[in-house]
Parts: structure tokens; C-alpha cells; sequence
């Protein structure tokens, strides 16, 4: 299909009315995702096209003190723009993994979290840090949390019909912070994946600690973080062999590859911690 | 649809699909040859225009996407002092191109320029990232941005003394 | 120079390629659609000429006729005016195919794909092995690269008055402007070709372009128009011709001392179907598989094997690189083996002058191994590195102990003033024209290479017949203002065509002051004595001259994700004269780093022979980001020999030491590259 019929909406309830009775259209933000499987003269886009990149009430950037938010037309390369200390480094560090600077200007924070096939490098990152995504739709908006876009077999499920209009993350002082991009680095291959960590001590004693891994599934061992918490630091060798284990088990519905690597970065990150 | 916006400083319009890349309507319509239509994936650096003052990949921009927006080439940056500092820097240097990716070498080394006037050589290559070639030297590129960022500093101070 | 996507005169039609989607079978239809005016469907029976390529000896099929032999294999060529409409017309041409199970089968193979096959004995190495004091075994296999050259393939072609005008990016225009006269049935001198700017281009752009041209004068002569096509770059990645993929087995032997006492190689080569270099590539593959080591003992054998696959060919050199990389990855083991660094047992084993080649002939050089050795070993501090690496890895507790680092050693060489199977001799030539303003005009085909080739010859030129270096000029490669000057590649560029501007100068200083100007001279290529291979035995020089050169690679294992990241790059090279030493060193980073890309990054995924549709997506060059920094030496530049071409040695040296240095960062046996998460299987363990 060549000819795609392209909506520019002028605002978000003009968005949302067109979403609901197009619920078949492309939304077209940056387009990244939309163009990444097609190198022809041409551009196939659906039936009918939604383009939202400029709709200013999704490309707010705003911060307190305990909060960032960012809407979902915000470009990547934008968010890096942000001052220091208003964004965590674990998802400057992601930000400075995708694409080339010239992509980072065109793909958007919406076009990477809201897919439905696979997690890009966004996911991971905001996971850790526990963020929540607005997501709007013509009867109205909820929050959620990010963790909640992946489903209890670590698939994506973003929800069918719904805007993500954009993301609130907490700023929250780290001690530990690691961020790892294994596999293909400019292309999401099966292969490729983000593994993002973040800890906190008080007094010796390990009062956060999250740790989210996803490629095309997600992986976020609440329950195990659960019991890692509150440990005495260093942690003790049998300690850490036996939640690596545990992560290890939890993985093993991964490419033998990525399984791999993924135990690796679990000792890394245990290892970490305990330093 | 018709999509208005401003090249290289001039209010243009064209009669454009869907379908149609923003890189194929500035070679065809308008006849831009600083802008090469190459990987059509956004990563060769060859079609980078500059939106809104941002570098962007023209071939990954539907006709639809330059709507109200602001467009410059290499045809439009070649009238600026910037692309003075920068050939200058080049050759100062001594970088030898293949003659293909120099547009988007331009560019980018621009944009760099604009946000940073003094990068180091990590910010330079990770930057110049946005063209990699067949043809380019990393070290001759590094000391091509790093004298056209002096050649730069050079002019804005001269001008500033005036 | 104009760039061939910037051509676009009046009237001018597009050109799309209908390709088979079958890997083998027997063609049953193309059908187009119902095509407007101005549209019009070309295929094998339209062709007015012979419906081939005379490449290099073998035949290439214009448009596939009677049955396909690859995936992609161009059927038919749509052509008209308008892009959109054509591409619209394209996707309803029904295409039919009777389909047959396709041979990709390519390092086991059957002897009906065999096409060439070489085999040469020196010694007896059978004898050898058996009383050796050590035997290693090892099985490398090196995946086809792209070559990701400045622009994708294409050609131009309009009829111009009374000849066919083509214009398109080339390493040889002469082979252009045959084929095509060929394809037309008309004379040579009735096509002229003009070539738009070359860029990098890796030896990609051989005979290929010889192809497309075929295929624009053909949709020109049909249609009455100006002709264009261009392939996009995704179709020019899946269709073009890669780099051959081959697998060598190599076993070495050797003494008690250490030194090497015997090889014996098999090596295998997939050349995809109607594979034009096969020969060479074979050839230069068993040439190079002893590497640059004197043994007594070889036995090489090699098969260029055909497969349903898309014509595979030469990349930065005509195979010789595969051969090196294993072999330079099997002696850092064997350096091990015998308990010698690698430096050390490179020394002891490198070909000397007077040590016997492959051929049986001594070499006439003396390799600057030692001095280049010492540069690289100073320059990147190799040996205590090297001793350090290996005893912390063997010490290792936890990654508590910081980054696994490794680093490697490789040495090569790069043969020059070879000639290609099939070539004339005698076809070659270079003109030089001194005016009564005593300027000169260089008059080569070979001016396709661009900016440092040309500078080089304008140097030579002026220095010889002591005129400005502003008085020389050289003339556009277009076939009619001058000669064939044979096919420019890695190694020609430099090393021919340099030495026929200066014997030309020198014919023309022998005349300047007895005869009135203009002068003008031509000199010829001789070529050597090609190589003779029969009865287990190769006779002949394999090169004429050889530049040398070494590379050592620093890595470090990433402490989380164990993923290699290149710390340093170093190189060391023998290039004879070098005119231009910052250009030089400019040139060989730039191959340095995409050798470095091969290692990494550059993967195509091997599906059978076959590149995989996905695989355009999953490509990309190394990111400069991820490059570190590069040191290029020379050496041997007062000597004063002649100046050779080098662009191919970070090919040959780069992967063999990068490889060497993750292995011994992550105390493992590797053998394939680019390195995948499997480097964690063998660490897990370690």
C-alpha cells in the first residue's frame, strides 16, 4: 500500500477521537519503529496514518524535586539535553546507547516504550527506577507502573487502543547504579537486550535493590529482590551464588546466548553490590 | 497532500504521497544534490539535513514530517561562517573524503559544533558517529573537528573585539 | 567528479531489476502486467548481442535464460519513466519458477561443484607429521563481508550521436565498455565510457558495474532513452557480490625446537554461482595459506566450490586474507604450543631471503620482519603486555580483579603485480604526453582510483622529468581519452600503474631534447609469467614484489557483559617509497578500522552461502565511538625501492590479531569471527 491517508490532529482530544475510530491507524511519532524494516524508494505505511511528533501537550518536559516527566513525543536526544542532575544516570545511560545522535533526534521516549513485539532500551532502565506511564485513551487516563508494561511471562503488553502520553520518573539518590547493552547494538536482534540495576545501602544494610533485564521478554524478579533486601553488605559468597542461581532458573527461558550472558551480568551486579 | 515548509530560508511547498521520502523530494523536486538517498535505514549519514536545527536523516523522514518545518542542506549551511570554520578545519587537517559523505561530515561536525564548541575527542567520534564511511580516517576526522572548532573560536573572538 | 545518483538527464527512463526468488530451477514465466506506454519489460531474448559477460574467463549470464542459478539473479529489467509506477508495475510482474532443491552446500561438497581446484606439495609433509614433535589441528571458517562501498551499484547509459555513452562507477572501464559492446552487438569503439567518481570501494566494483551497465544500455536501446539504474543500497548488500566465505583446515607440525616443520591445508572457498574469480581467488587463497612462515613441508589444496548462491568475489584483495587469518591464528597457538611469545617464534619461522616459497622459488626480498617486529613490540609495549595478560589470567580469582585484557601479534604480506586468470598480456598500457608548454598530460584509465593514486603518479611525473608539479596533469578515464590500463585494485593502483608513468616520463626525458615537442610515449604491462599449477606442483613467482606488514591488537574483555572492546590498534608497514606518508597513514587507519569492523560488528549472517534477507538490517560499520585509537609505522622508506600498494594488509593482519588477543584474554580457543556471546561458554569454565 502506497498511499497511506495521513491525520495530523492539531490536539490530544482531537488525537484520542481520531484513535478511537481509527483504531487500526499508525501512530506516527518518530517513526523509527514504523520505518525500521523498509530500505525501499518508497515508504509503506498503513491505511491510515496518525502523526502525533508535534502535538505540544505530549512534548511537556517537567521537574520537581522528586519527579521528571517526560512527555512521549519528547525526542531521545532531548532528554539528554536535560541538565545533570535532573536525569538518572541509568536512563542517561540507555538514552546514550540507541541509534546514532542523528536517530536520537527523530525517535521519540513514546516510540520506544510502547511497542508491542519486543522491549527496546527504554524499558529496562525505567523499570528499575519503578517509573510510571500515563496512558490515555478516549474514556479517559490512568498511571501505571512501567513494570506493569511487561506481563507475567515477560512478554510486552502495552494496551491495545491506548496513548502513552508520558512517563513520571522518580529521582532518587542511588548508590549503585550499572546499565549493560549486550548484543547487536543498532539493530533490536533477538540477541539484544538491556540489563539495568540499581541499589541502595543505609548503614551497611541493603535497603533497595532492582534489577530488570529485557530483550524481546522482560525479566524482573520482584520477589527475589524482595529477599535480597535488607541483607547485611558485603554479601556472603553462598548468599550470592544462591540468588544468582535463583536468577540464573528464572532465566532459562532465554536463548542460551543471551542466558549466558545475562548470569554474567547477575555476578557483576551482585558482586557490585557488595562493595 | 501538499506539504509547506522552509528550505534553506525559502518558503517552499510540494505536491507530495505518503510514500514519498523527504531525501527523494529534495534531490527530485528541488534539486538538492547535497542530500544522497543510500541506506534508507538512517544510519549512513549521507541524506542528514538539518530540522529545526537538529540533525536529522532526511530518508527517514515521510514528506509529511518537514510540514511547518525548517529545512537546511549543505547548499543552504555552505552560505554560513560555521561551514567556513569547518571546510577550513578539514583541510587544516588534512581529512580526505571519498566526495560522498562530506555533506553529512558537514553537518554533523555542525551540529557538534553548535551544542559544544570545544568537544573532546570521545564527544567528536561518538558525534561523527551519525556518518561512518569506508573512506574515513578517525584520527584525521578528530583533528578536522578540533581545528574547525578552533578556527571557530578564532573568528567569534575576532568578531567579539569588534 | 560527478557521483552517478546526480545524473539525471531528459527524458531519462528508470531501471528495475525483476529477480528470482527461487535459488534453482527452471524459468516457466515472466509476465509483466499490462504496461502503459513507456514501459517496457526486458528480458534475455531481447538482448541484441550475446546475452553474457566475458569476465575473467568466465561467462556471466546477462539476464538469467532457461534456468536461474541463484536467489536474486536478475530476470528481467523493468524500465519507464515514472519511479512510483515502476515500482508499482514491479511488484505484479508474475514471476514463475520451477523449483529445484539448491545446492548451498559449500564446505562439504560434491564433485560436480568444484570449479577450480589447486594443489601444490612442497617436501613431504606426510613424513614430516610423522615425526614431528608436535601436531595441531584447527578448522577456521571466515564469512562473506560486505564492502559497504561509497555509493551502491548503478550505471547510466544514452545513446550520445552514434555512440552508447555509459556512465557508471568502475574499476575497470574498459571490461565496462566491452561488455556492453559486447551485450549490443556492436564494435568497442562504438561505446564510450565515462566513469562518475569511485569512492572506497574495496575491490567491490571489479566487473560487477560491467554487469549493471549491460543491463542500462540494454533498457536504453529498447526504449530509445536514457537509461538509469540504480540498485538500492539494500538490494546491492543482498545481490552483489560479497567476499567468498572459506574454511580452511589447517594441521601444523612442528620440531623439537620449535620451529615449523610442516603444514598441510585444506581450504575451501564458495564462490557462489558463475563466480568470475574463482581462479584468482583459489589461487591467491592456497598462495597465502602458509603464510608468511618458511616451512620445508606444505601441502596445500584447495576447491572453489559453486553453490546456488549469488557470485561471491574479491574484498580488499583476491583471497589471500582468509588463508592468512588462519594461519596467523593457528601460530599464535603454535607459539604456545612451543613456548616461545609470539614474537619470538615469528622470528624463528618468518620466510627469510632466499627461503623457498610455496613455488619452490627463493624469495628474492629480504622481509623487514625484525624491524618491524621491534617497531610494533615498542610502539604497543607487546611483550610485557603479553607476558602480563597471561599470567593474570591464569591467576584470576574474580572479576573482582579487573577487566580480562589480551593482546595479539600478526604478521603478512600483500603480493602485488599479479596478473588475473584470463587477462591479456600485453592489453595494458599508459600514455604520457609532454606539450611545447612542457606541461604533461598522464593519460590512464586507472585515474578512476582518484586523489592520492593520481597524486602519486603526478609526483612521480614531475620529479622525473623535473617539471611543477601544477604542469602535470592527468587526463579522465574515459575510454576515449585513455588506455586500457587494466583493472585497478588494492594492490594496482600503486604499484602498476606507477611504474608505467614513470617508465613513460623516461622515455619521454630520453627524447625531450632531441625531437621537437609534443612527445608522447606509451608503455605496456609486461606481465609476469602467470603461475603454472599442475601435477601437485605450482610453478612461477607468485608476486613480483611484496609489501610487509604487522599488527598488534589490545583488547579488554567488558567486566559485565564479557563483550571485547578494542583498546589499541597498531600497525607497522613496508610499503616501499611512500610519496605521501600523511595520506598513506590516513588511508590505513581507514582499512584498519573497518578490518577492526569485520572483527566486531560486520556480520552477514551465513545463512548456507546465501546472504539472509534480515541480514541488511542487522548490518553496520563500527561505530567510530567504538574505534580506538590507531598508530600506523612505516618502514623500509628509505630504501628507496618502488612504491607498493599496502591497502590490504589490515585485512590480512587485523582479524588474525585481534582474535589472538581475545583469546587470550578469555583463555580460550577461538576460531571464528566476528566473536559472539559463545565467548562466555568458554570463560564460564575458565
Amino acid at each position: 500500500m502506497l498511499i497511506s491517508e495521513v491525520h495530523s490532529p492539531q490536539s490530544l482530544p482531537e488525537l484520542l477521537e481520531l484513535m478511537r475510530r481509527l483504531p487500526a491507524a499508525a501512530l506516527y511519532s518518530g517513526g523509527t519503529e514504523l520505518l525500521r524494516e523498509q530500505a525501499g524508494k518508497y515508504i509503506f505505511l498503513p491505511p491510515e496514518t496518525i502523526s502525533i511528533g508535534a502535538l505540544p501537550e505530549l512534548r511537556q518536559v517537567s521537574l520537581t524535586e522528586r519527579y521528571l516527566e517526560i512527555g512521549a513525543a519528547v525526542t531521545l536526544a532531548e532528554i539528554l539535553e536535560l541538565k545533570e542532575s535532573a536525569l538518572p544516570e541509568l536512563l542517561a545511560g540507555a538514552l546514550r546507547g540507541v541509534a546514532t545522535p542523528a536517530l536520537r533526534n527523530l525517535a521519540t521516549l513514546g516510540g520506544n516504550l510502547a511497542t508491542r513485539s519486543r522491549f527496546m532500551d527504554l524499558w529496562a532502565p525505567l523499570a528499575c527506577l519503578d517509573a510510571l506511564a500515563e496512558l490515555k485513551d478516549a474514556a479517559g487516563s490512568r498511571w501505571i507502573n512501567v513494570n506493569r508494561l511487561a506481563d507475567d511471562e515477560g512478554r510486552p503488553a502495552f494496551p491495545p487502543g491506548a496513548l502513552l502520553s508520558r512517563i513520571r520518573v522518580p529521582l532518587e539518590r542511588w548508590d549503585a547504579v550499572a546499565l549493560r547493552k549486550v548484543g547487536l547494538r543498532d539493530y533490536p536482534a533477538p540477541e539484544t537486550a538491556v540489563f539495568a540495576l540499581a541499589a541502595r545501602a543505609e548503614k551497611g544494610i541493603l535497603s533497595d535493590f532492582r534489577l530488570a533485564f529485557a530483550g524481546e521478554t522482560a525479566l524482573r524478579l520482584r520477589e527475589v529482590e524482595g529477599r535480597i533486601l535488607g541483607r547485611r553488605l558485603p554479601l556472603g559468597a553462598k548468599e550470592r551464588a544462591s540468588f544468582a542461581a535463583e536468577y540464573r532458573e528464572a532465566a532459562a527461558g532465554l536463548p542460551s546466548g543471551l542466558r549466558q550472558q545475562f548470569g554474567t551480568l547477575v555476578d557483576g551486579a551482585l558482586d557490585l553490590i557488595s562493595r | 497532500m501538499t506539504v509547506s515548509f522552509i528550505l534553506n530560508g525559502e518558503d517552499v511547498a510540494v505536491k507530495a504521497r505518503s510514500a514519498d521520502r523527504l531525501v527523494d523530494l529534495l534531490r527530485e523536486r528541488f534539486g538538492v544534490a547535497g542530500v544522497l538517498p543510500d541506506c534508507r535505514r538512517g544510519v549512513c549519514g549521507k541524506c542528514l539535513v538539518l530540522l529545526d536545527g537538529r540533525l536529522a536523516p532526511s530518508c527517514l523522514l515521510p514528506a509529511f514530517k518537514a510540514r511547518g518545518r525548517e529545512v537546511v542542506t549543505i547548499e543552504g549551511f555552505a552560505q554560513t561562517d560555521e561551514y567556513g570554520d569547518i571546510k577550513g578545519g578539514f583541510a587544516d587537517a588534512g581529512l580526505e573524503t571519498c566526495g560522498f559523505c562530506d555533506s553529512g561530515k558537514i553537518l554533523a561536525a555542525a551540529a557538534l559544533l553548535e551544542r559544544n564548541s570545544r568537544p573532546s575527542r570521545e564527544e567528536i567520534l561518538a558525534e561523527m558517529s551519525a556518518v561512518p564511511c569506508r573512506c574515513t580516517d578517525p584520527e584525521a576526522l578528530v583533528k578536522g573537528v578540533q581545528a574547525a572548532a578552533d578556527r571557530r573560536a578564532r573568528r567569534l573572538y575576532r568578531r567579539a573585539d569588534q | 567528479m560527478t557521483c552517478l545518483s546526480d545524473l539525471a538527464p531528459e527524458g531519462m527512463v528508470h531501471v528495475l531489476t525483476i529477480r528470482s526468488p527461487s535459488a534453482r530451477g527452471r524459468i516457466v514465466a515472466v509476465e509483466p502486467p499490462h504496461l502503459p506506454k513507456g514501459y517496457r519489460l526486458a528480458v534475455a531474448a531481447d538482448i541484441p548481442g550475446e546475452n553474457r559477460l566475458r569476465s575473467l574467463g568466465v561467462e556471466v549470464p546477462i539476464l538469467a535464460s532457461g534456468r536461474v542459478a541463484y536467489e536474486g539473479e536478475p530476470l528481467a529489467l523493468l524500465a519507464g519513466p515514472d519511479p512510483m509506477v515502476l515500482a508499482e508495475l514491479a511488484a505484479q510482474v508474475r514471476v514463475e519458477i520451477e523449483e529445484e532443491e539448491p545446492l548451498l552446500s559449500w564446505e562439504t561438497f560434491s564433485s560436480d561443484q568444484v570449479v577450480a581446484k589447486r594443489v601444490a606439495v612442497v617436501g613431504d609433509p606426510e613424513l614430516a607429521f610423522s615425526i614431528a614433535d608436535k601436531v595441531l589441528e584447527d578448522a577456521y571458517v571466515s564469512g562473506p563481508l560486505e564492502h559497504w562501498y561509497s555509493e551502491p551499484q548503478g550505471a547510466l547509459a544514452s545513446f550520445d550521436y552514434d555512440k552508447i555513452a555509459v556512465r557508471c562507477a568502475t574499476q575497470w572501464p574498459y571490461h565496462v565498455r566491452d561488455s556492453v559492446a559486447l551485450a549490443l552487438g556492436s564494435r568497442p569503439e562504438e561505446v564510450v565510457v565515462r566513469p562518475t567518481r569511485l569512492g572506497a570501494h574495496l575491490d567491490g566494483k571489479l566487473w560487477y558495474p560491467s554487469l549493471l551497465a549491460c543491463h542500462a544500455a540494454l533498457a536504453a536501446f529498447l526504449l530509445k532513452r536514457p537509461a538509469r539504474l540504480l540498485l538500492t543500497r539494500e538490494e546491492d548488500f543482498r545481490f552483489s557480490p560479497k567476499r567468498a566465505s572459506s574454511s580452511v583446515a589447517v594441521r601444523a607440525g612442528l620440531d623439537p625446537t620449535g620451529r615449523l616443520s610442516a603444514l598441510d591445508l585444506r581450504i575451501a572457498v564458495n564462490v557462489g554461482a558463475h563466480a568470475p574469480l574463482a581462479e584468482e581467488i583459489l589461487s591467491q587463497a592456497c598462495l597465502a595459506a602458509s603464510g608468511a612462515y618458511a616451512c620445508p613441508n606444505i601441502r596445500v589444496e584447495g576447491y572453489a566450490v559453486a553453490t546456488d548462491s549469488p557470485p561471491m568475489g574479491a574484498f580488499a584483495g583476491l583471497g589471500a586474507a582468509p588463508s592468512f587469518f588462519a594461519l596467523e591464528t593457528t601460530a599464535a597457538r603454535l607459539a604456545e604450543a612451543a613456548g616461545q611469545d609470539p614474537v619470538e617464534w615469528k622470528a624463528r619461522n618468518i620466510l627469510r631471503k632466499g627461503s623457498a616459497l610455496i613455488t619452490g622459488e627463493p624469495l628474492k626480498e629480504e622481509p623487514p620482519y625484525d624491524e618491524i617486529a621491534e617497531r610494533l613490540a615498542k610502539a604497543s609495549d607487546f611483550r610485557r603486555k603479553w607476558a602480563c595478560y597471561e599470567l593474570v589470567r591464569k591467576r584470576r580469582t574474580d572479576r573482582g580483579d579487573g577487566p580480562l585484557r589480551g593482546i595479539g601479534f600478526a604478521f603478512a604480506y600483500q603480493g602485488a603485480g599479479s596478473s588475473l586468470s584470463g587477462e591479456t598480456p600485453g592489453a595494458y598500457a599508459v600514455e604520457a604526453v609532454l606539450d611545447k608548454e612542457l606541461r604533461l598530460l598522464i593519460k590512464t584509465s586507472a585515474a578512476v582510483s582518484g586523489g592520492s593514486a593520481i597524486d602519486i603518479w603526478r609526483n612521480s611525473a614531475a620529479e622525473l622529468l623535473g617539471i611543477p608539479l601544477e604542469s602535470v596533469a592527468v587526463a579522465p578515464p574515459d575510454t576515449d581519452s585513455a588506455p586500457d590500463s587494466g583493472p585497478v585494485s588494492l594492490s594496482r593502483g600503486i604499484a602498476v600503474v606507477n611504474k608505467l608513468v614513470e617508465r613513460s616520463c623516461l622515455a619521454i626525458q630520453k627524447r625531450r631534447f632531441r625531437d621537437p615537442l609534443p612527445i608522447s610515449a606509451r608503455s605496456v604491462y609486461r606481465f609476469p609469467k602467470p603461475l603454472r599449477w599442475a601435477e601437485g606442483r605450482v610453478e612461477g613467482s607468485p608476486f613480483e614484489t611484496a609489501a610487509w606488514g604487522g599488527a598488534v591488537v589490545e583488547v579488554e574483555l567488558d567486566a559485565w557483559s564479557l563483550e571485547p572492546r578494542p583498546l589499541g590498534v597498531w600497525l607497522c608497514v613496508d610499503g616501499g617509497r611512500i610519496v605521501s606518508p600523511g595520506r598513506a597513514r590516513s588511508a590505513l587507519r581507514a582499512c584498519a578500522a573497518g578490518a577492526l569492523g569485520s572483527c566486531l560488528r560486520e556480520s552477514l549472517g551465513c545463512d548456507e552461502g546465501r546472504v539472509a534477507p534480515s541480514a541488511y538490517y542487522r548490518y553496520g560499520l563500527l561505530p567510530l565511538s567504538e574505534l580506538p585509537p590507531i598508530e600506523v609505522d612505516f618502514v623500509g622508506a628509505e630504501r628507496r625501492s618502488a612504491a607498493k600498494g599496502v591497502g590490504e594488509l589490515p585485512f590480512d593482519t587485523v582479524p588474525a590479531a585481534f582474535l589472538a588477543a581475545v583469546s587470550l584474554a578469555a583463555g580460550a580457543r577461538l576460531d571464528t569471527l566476528p566473536v559472539g556471546p559463545e565467548i562466555l561458554a568458554s570463560t564460564e569454565g575458565a
